[in-house]
C-alpha cells in the first residue's frame, strides 16, 4: 500500500551536464517523493545513465542540484549515498560468496548490523529460493542476483532505490516477481527511480513516468494520466518528433 | 569493517584455493629457513664456547718455549654471532668466523677472495630474511594486486561506494587487511626476533627494535604499493604486471646494477694483490733502514756500541720495531681498502632510495651485525688483540732473555698475562648514522606512500567507474 506522502526524498533541479561538446543534460528537474515509483523513460543516450551517475555522485553536474534525502549529493557524496540503494542492470556481486553472505557483507561494509537470521529472513523476504540462499553467487540467474541487490537494500532500509534497467533480461516471471518487490518497497515509503526501457512495466509499475531524450525531460505523467494514457504510442510520439526536430 | 573485510577476504581466497596454497608454501619455506637457521646457529653457538674453551687450554698449555715461537704458535679467534644472526646470516657465512692471530700477520680474512667483492652481492641463500624480503613481497602482490582492481571490474566497488562507503575507510580496510595478513605471515619471523632477545646480551634491545621496524615498514610498503596500483588500475592483471615488474626491478635488477656500479666507481684491489703489495711495502730498504736508525739510537741511548752491552735482549726489541713498523704499513694500506669498501658499501645503500629491497637488505644486515662494517669491528678487535699478545711476548723477550743461560724459554705465567679474546657487537644506536640513506629511505618510501594513498582515495571518490 503507498505512503501518503508528498515528501520529496529525490530531487533534481536544473541538472546539467556536459562531455567535451556534447550536451548530456540540458538542465532538467524532476523529484520523487517517499513511496513513489518513477520510471525514467528514453532511448539509449537520452541521458538516463548521465542522471542516476550525478545522483549517484559519481559524475559532478556543471549545474544545478541533485539531492537524496534532503542531502545535496555535491556537497556530501557519503551521506547522500547513505540514505539510498543502487541496483544496476547487472548486480555486482561477489561470485565466490553466499548470496547470504553477500548480503550480510554488503551491509556491514556500509554499516548495517543484524544477526544472521535476519538477513537469511530478508532474503526470504525476496522471494530468493530457500536452497539458493547458501549457494555461490556465481549459480545465481539474473532474477536472483536482482533479489539480493533488493534485500541489501531492505537491510540497508535506505529511503531512495535507484535502478538501472532493473528488469532488462528477466524472464516475464522473474520481472513480475520483480515488480511486486518493488511495490512493497514503495508501499513501505521508498522513493523509487527506475531507468528503463520497458514501457510495459513502467505503465504497470510506476506511479509517474518522466521521458528523457537528448538530455531534456519532454513529458512527465503522473497519477490518473498513467491509467488514460498509452503510454507506448505517447513515449514514441516524443521520440520521434524529437528526432525530426 | 576491517573485520567483515578480513573475513570475506579469507572467504573468498579459501574458495581461491590457489592463494592458500601459495600462503602455504611460502610459510613451509618461511619455517624452513627458520628451523635450519636456528640449528646451525645453535650447532655454531655450541662450538664457539668449545672452540674458545679448547682454544684458550691449548694457548695456555702450549708449555714451554720461547716467547716469538709463541707468537708464531699464534691462537684462533672466532666471530661470536649475533642473537639475530639466526634470521638474517647476511654475509657471515663468506666472511669466515675464525681468525689466526699470529706475529707479523695481520688480518688473515683479509686475502680470502670472498671478501674482494662487496658484500651485498651475495644474495640467494635461503635464510628468513631472504623468504621475507625476496618472497613476501610477491605473496602481498598476489594476495592484494586485485583488491580494489577486481573490485572495479566486476562492478562491486561502484556498488560498495555507492552504498555511502568512503573511500578512505574502504582503502583503510582493504589496506588493514592486506597488511594484517601479511603480518601474519610474516609473525614466525618477527617474534623469533622477539624471542633471540631473551638470549642477546646486555645492550641489544635496539638491534631486535630496528629488526622489527625495519621489516614492518619493508612490508608495509609492499601492501602500499599493492593497494595503490589496484586501486590506479582498470583490471587486476593489468596491476599484477606492474606491480611483478616493480618487484623484479627494484629486487632483482637495481640490487645487481647498484652493485656493479659501486664496484666499477670504487675498484679495490684483490686480496692476493693487496698481500702482495702489503708485503712489498713492509720488507724494504727503508724497513732495514728505519731498523738500523732505531738500534743506532738505541745504542747512542745507553752510551754502549753493541746490542750485547744493552741491558735487555736486542732481538726482543728489534721484534717489537718490526710489528710496529709492520703495522704502521697494514694500518695505512688497510685504511685506504677500508674506505674504499666502506665507499662501496655507501654507493650500494644509496641506490636504497630507489629499492627498498636493497634499504632493508641493508638495515636488516646491521641490525643483525652481519654486514661487512660490523664484520670490520671483529677485525680490527682481533688485530688490537693480536698487537697486545705481540708486544706482550715481545717485550718479554726483550726484558727477561738476556738473564738466562742457553735458549730463553717461557712458561704458562708468560701465556696467562695474554687474555683471552672477547668481543661482543656494540649497540647499534651509534652505529646509526652509517646507515642512515637506507633507514630515510624506507621512511620516506612509507610515508609517501601514505600520502599517494590518501589522493588515490580521493580520486577514487569522484572517479566515473
Amino acid at each position: 500500500m503507498l505512503k501518503e506522502t508528498t515528501q520529496a526524498v529525490i530531487e533534481v533541479c536544473e541538472l546539467k551536464k556536459a562531455f567535451a561538446d556534447y550536451q548530456a543534460l540540458k538542465g532538467i528537474s524532476f523529484t520523487v517523493n517517499a513511496g513513489e515509483i518513477l520510471a525514467l523513460l528514453g532511448p539509449n543516450g537520452a541521458g538516463k545513465t548521465t542522471t542516476i551517475n550525478c545522483l549517484l555522485g559519481f559524475l559532478q553536474p556543471d549545474s544545478g542540484t541533485v539531492s537524496i534525502g534532503g542531502i545535496n549529493v555535491q556537497h556530501d557524496v557519503v551521506r547522500a549515498r547513505q540514505q539510498l540503494a543502487y541496483i544496476p542492470e547487472q548486480v555486482a556481486l561477489y561470485p565466490r560468496l553466499t548470496g547470504l553472505e553477500n548480503v550480510s557483507y554488503m551491509s556491514q561494509i556500509a554499516g548495517i548490523s543484524l544477526s544472521r537470521n535476519e538477513y537469511r529472513a530478508l532474503l526470504e523476504k525476496v522471494q530468493l529460493p530457500a536452497h539458493a540462499i547458501d549457494k555461490a553467487i556465481s549459480t545465481y540467474s539474473k532474477g536472483m542476483r536482482q533479489k539480493v541487490g533488493i534485500a541489501i537494500a531492505l537491510a540497508k532500509q535506505a529511503t531512495a532505490l535507484i535502478l538501472d534497467e532493473p528488469t532488462s533480461g528477466l524472464d516475464p516471471s522473474a520481472s513480475y516477481e520483480f515488480s511486486q518487490l518493488l511495490g512493497q518497497l514503495a508501499g513501505q515509503g521508498v522513493a523509487i527511480l527506475m531507468a528503463t526501457h520497458d514501457l510495459f512495466r513502467a505503465q504497470e509499475d510506476a506511479h509517474s513516468v518522466a521521458i528523457l531524450n537528448q538530455g531534456q525531460l519532454v513529458h512527465r505523467l503522473q497519477g490518473q494520466d498513467m491509467q488514460d494514457v498509452q503510454l507506448e504510442s505517447l513515449y514514441l510520439q516524443h521520440i520521434r518528433r524529437e528526432a525530426l526536430c | 569493517m576491517l573485520v567483515e573485510m578480513l573475513k570475506k577476504e579469507w572467504l573468498e581466497s579459501a574458495r581461491q584455493g590457489q592463494l592458500g596454497w601459495v600462503g602455504i608454501t611460502l610459510l613451509i619455506l618461511l619455517l624452513a629457513a627458520l628451523a635450519s637457521g636456528w640449528y646451525t646457529s645453535s650447532e655454531q653457538q655450541s662450538l664457539y664456547q668449545d672452540v674458545t674453551n679448547a682454544e684458550r687450554h691449548r694457548w695456555l698449555h702450549q708449555g714451554e718455549k720461547g716467547p716469538h715461537s709463541a707468537a708464531h704458535y699464534g691462537v684462533y679467534v672466532i666471530k661470536p654471532s649475533s642473537h639475530l644472526s639466526v634470521l638474517d646470516p647476511g654475509l657471515s657465512e663468506y666472511q669466515g668466523k675464525v681468525l689466526r692471530l699470529e706475529a707479523h700477520k695481520q688480518n688473515d680474512s683479509l686475502f680470502r677472495p670472498s671478501q674482494d667483492s662487496i658484500a651485498m652481492q651475495r644474495f640467494g641463500q635461503l635464510s628468513p630474511a631472504f623468504v621475507v624480503q625476496m618472497l613476501m613481497p610477491l605473496l602481498i602482490i598476489l594476495m592484494g594486486h586485485a583488491l580494489l582492481a577486481a573490485e572495479r571490474q566486476q562492478g562491486t566497488l561502484r556498488q560498495l561506494l555507492a552504498s555511502g562507503v568512503s573511500t578512505a575507510k574502504l582503502m583503510m580496510a582493504k589496506g588493514g587487511t592486506l597488511y594484517l595478513t601479511t603480518m601474519l605471515f610474516a609473525a614466525p619471523v618477527l617474534l623469533f626476533a622477539l624471542y633471540s632477545q631473551v638470549t642477546a646480551s646486555q645492550g641489544q634491545g635496539g638491534r631486535t627494535l630496528l629488526f622489527i621496524s625495519g621489516y614492518s615498514l619493508y612490508l608495509f610498503i609492499w601492501c602500499a604499493l599493492t593497494l595503490l596500483l589496484s586501486s590506479w588500475m582498470r583490471t587486476p592483471r593489468q596491476a599484477l604486471v606492474w606491480l611483478l615488474a616493480i618487484w623484479a626491478v627494484s629486487s632483482l635488477l637495481l640490487p645487481r646494477l647498484a652493485m656493479t656500479s659501486a664496484t666499477d666507481q670504487f675498484p679495490i684491489q684483490s686480496g692476493r694483490e693487496f698481500a702482495a703489495k702489503l708485503e712489498s711495502e713492509i720488507y724494504t730498504p727503508e724497513r732495514l733502514q728505519a731498523i738500523q736508525e732505531f738500534k743506532q739510537n738505541t745504542l747512542q741511548a745507553h752510551g754502549v756500541s753493541s746490542t750485547d752491552e744493552l741491558p735487555f735482549d736486542w732481538s726482543g726489541a728489534q721484534l717489537q720495531f718490526g710489528e710496529q713498523y709492520s703495522d704502521q704499513v697494514f694500518d695505512r694500506l688497510y685504511g685506504q681498502r677500508a674506505v674504499l669498501l666502506n665507499k662501496q658499501t655507501d654507493a650500494y645503500q644509496s641506490a636504497a632510495v630507489l629499492s627498498p629491497f636493497i634499504a632493508l637488505q641493508s638495515v636488516s644486515m646491521a641490525a643483525s651485525a652481519t654486514d661487512l662494517r660490523h664484520h670490520q669491528l671483529f677485525e680490527d678487535a682481533a688485530e688490537q688483540h693480536r698487537r697486545v699478545m705481540q708486544a706482550t711476548l715481545n717485550n718479554y723477550q726483550r726484558d727477561h732473555a738476556k738473564q738466562s743461560q742457553g735458549a730463553f724459554q717461557a712458561g704458562q705465567s708468560l701465556w696467562e698475562q695474554i687474555p683471552a679474546f672477547s668481543f661482543s657487537y656494540p649497540r647499534i644506536g651509534p652505529l646509526l648514522g652509517h646507515y642512515l640513506t637506507p633507514l630515510l629511505s624506507l621512511a620516506t618510501w612509507a610515508l609517501l606512500l601514505l600520502i599517494a594513498l590518501c589522493f588515490a582515495a580521493r580520486r577514487l571518490q569522484k572517479e566515473m567507474l
